[in-house]
């Protein structure tokens, strides 16, 4: 591991500035610093203190992170760094916290933060709709589930199960090998964004792009420019180009509604004459049999076809 | 109000918090062993996506990329209703979220 470690600084002095924002070699660094500050941070039934440790490393690399890219701030304002820090804080307590609670309102956390970013990205509708769809929706089922299905702690010797974390919360499966995978596709992802030397040379010089995108002009009528409101051109962008697209989306969630609901129905699958014998019992004494409205038993009969009162 | 295009740097900026969260949630996804918690790891790699798809469509400057958004939290909607009655489901048979429990399902 330190051999390692001195391996990548070495390549990180040693990396020429290739023009991106961030060199390979310093993204390399970065990865294997977050990896290990990931591994420690994760829950493994370990103590305390390593994993402050882990959370301490990971938030200095993302305030490293942070100087690297601020030291060249251009487009991007004073709410991009807070609500962004907000979101990656909030999302990493969503993987690290063993109480799943408590991981689902740092969910909600992180879903108000990017709804941030939307908005500065002007995209107000779906910034709305993310903090209706997902904060209100979305989470609140999460949390009756996870309400619906709070297990029973199996005693313990204290017997004061309420505080202590069920070991399928507590302790993490693979830590070492999730984190090596992960940051290592996070560093080739850093680096394919920062790195590419084209990105960097165009935004040296802002007409560059315009120049470019007056080439090949996007002729659709989404791509003129903004008038009305970014809700009211959403809409008409959808109503005039998605309209098919739209409609599946409802016959998708109209299909998951029925497939929830034949899921998680009680005692579904059952047999023909169990159902039949299920017939004779679980009728309740006011059910009528059949459409005739003197079928309807009186209370107080055994058998619901017997009528309780004289026939006229 | 004029909206001004955003420029590639900012764009790099957004992409990297896109991709930094699709990460955390992919390791969540692998590490954790509370079933509800690893589908709320699916939903945080939703949520960096979003985040790229809306930059890519503010930096073109058209609206592809917030139409393409609501698709995907459609699915997102469709997927956390039926993996939660999945979740019940599973629940009800072996009373745990452990994810461990169903080691046979590997083959």
């Amino acid at each position: 591991m330190i051999g390692l470690i001195s391996y990548a600084l070495g390549v990180a002095v040693a990396a020429p500035r290739t023009g991106g924002l961030v060199s390979a070699g310093l993204l390399l660094v970065l990865s294997l610093a977050g990896a290990v500050g990931m591994i420690l941070l994760l829950p493994g039934g370990r103590d305390t203190p390593l994993r402050k440790i882990g959370g301490a490393v990971l938030l200095a690399l993302l305030l490293v992170l942070a100087a690297l890219l601020g030291k060249t701030a251009a487009g991007v304002g004073f709410y991009f760094w807070i609500f962004s820090a907000i979101a990656l804080v909030g999302a990493v307590r969503v993987i690290t916290h063993t109480k799943p609670v408590y991981s689902a309102l740092y969910f909600v956390l992180t879903v108000m933060a990017s709804a941030g970013l939307f908005v500065l990205m002007w995209a107000e509708f779906m910034a709305a709709a993310l903090v209706l769809i997902y904060a209100g929706a979305i989470l609140v089922t999460y949390v009756f589930v996870i309400m619906l299905a709070s297990e029973a702690h199996e005693g313990g010797a204290g017997g004061t199960g309420a505080e202590t974390d069920l070991d399928h919360d507590a302790v993490s499966r693979e830590p070492i090998l999730a984190s090596a995978a992960g940051f290592a596709l996070l560093g080739v992802l850093l680096f394919v964004i920062f790195d590419k030397p084209s990105f960097s040379r165009a935004a040296d010089s802002m007409s560059a792009r315009s120049a470019s995108a007056k080439v090949a002009p996007d002729i659709s009528p989404a791509n003129q420019p903004v008038m009305q409101g970014g809700t009211q051109q959403l809409g008409a962008y959808l109503f005039d180009h998605q309209v098919i697209n739209l409609e599946l989306a409802g016959l998708i969630l109209t299909i998951a509604m029925v497939g929830a609901i034949v899921i998680a129905r009680r005692g579904v699958w059952r047999s023909g004459e169990a159902l039949r014998e299920m017939g004779e019992t679980l009728v309740a004494p006011a059910t009528p049999i059949d459409d005739n409205p003197h079928s309807i038993p009186v209370v107080g009969t055994d058998n619901p076809r017997q009528k309780a009162y004289p026939e006229t | 109000m004029p909206r001004k295009s955003m420029s590639e740097l900012a764009l790099q900026h957004y992409l990297a918090v896109g991709a930094i969260m699709f990460v955390i949630g992919l390791i969540g996804f692998m590490t954790r062993r509370n079933l509800i918690i690893i589908f709320l790891c699916t939903e945080l790699m939703f949520q960096g996506v979003a985040i790229n798809l809306i930059a890519f469509g503010r930096y073109w400057g058209n609206l592809h990329g917030q139409a393409f958004v609501i698709f995907v939290l459609v699915i997102a909607a469709a997927e956390a209703s039926l993996a939660l009655g999945l979740v019940v489901l599973l629940f009800r048979q072996k009373s745990t979220l452990d994810a461990n429990v169903w080691r046979e399902l590997r083959g």
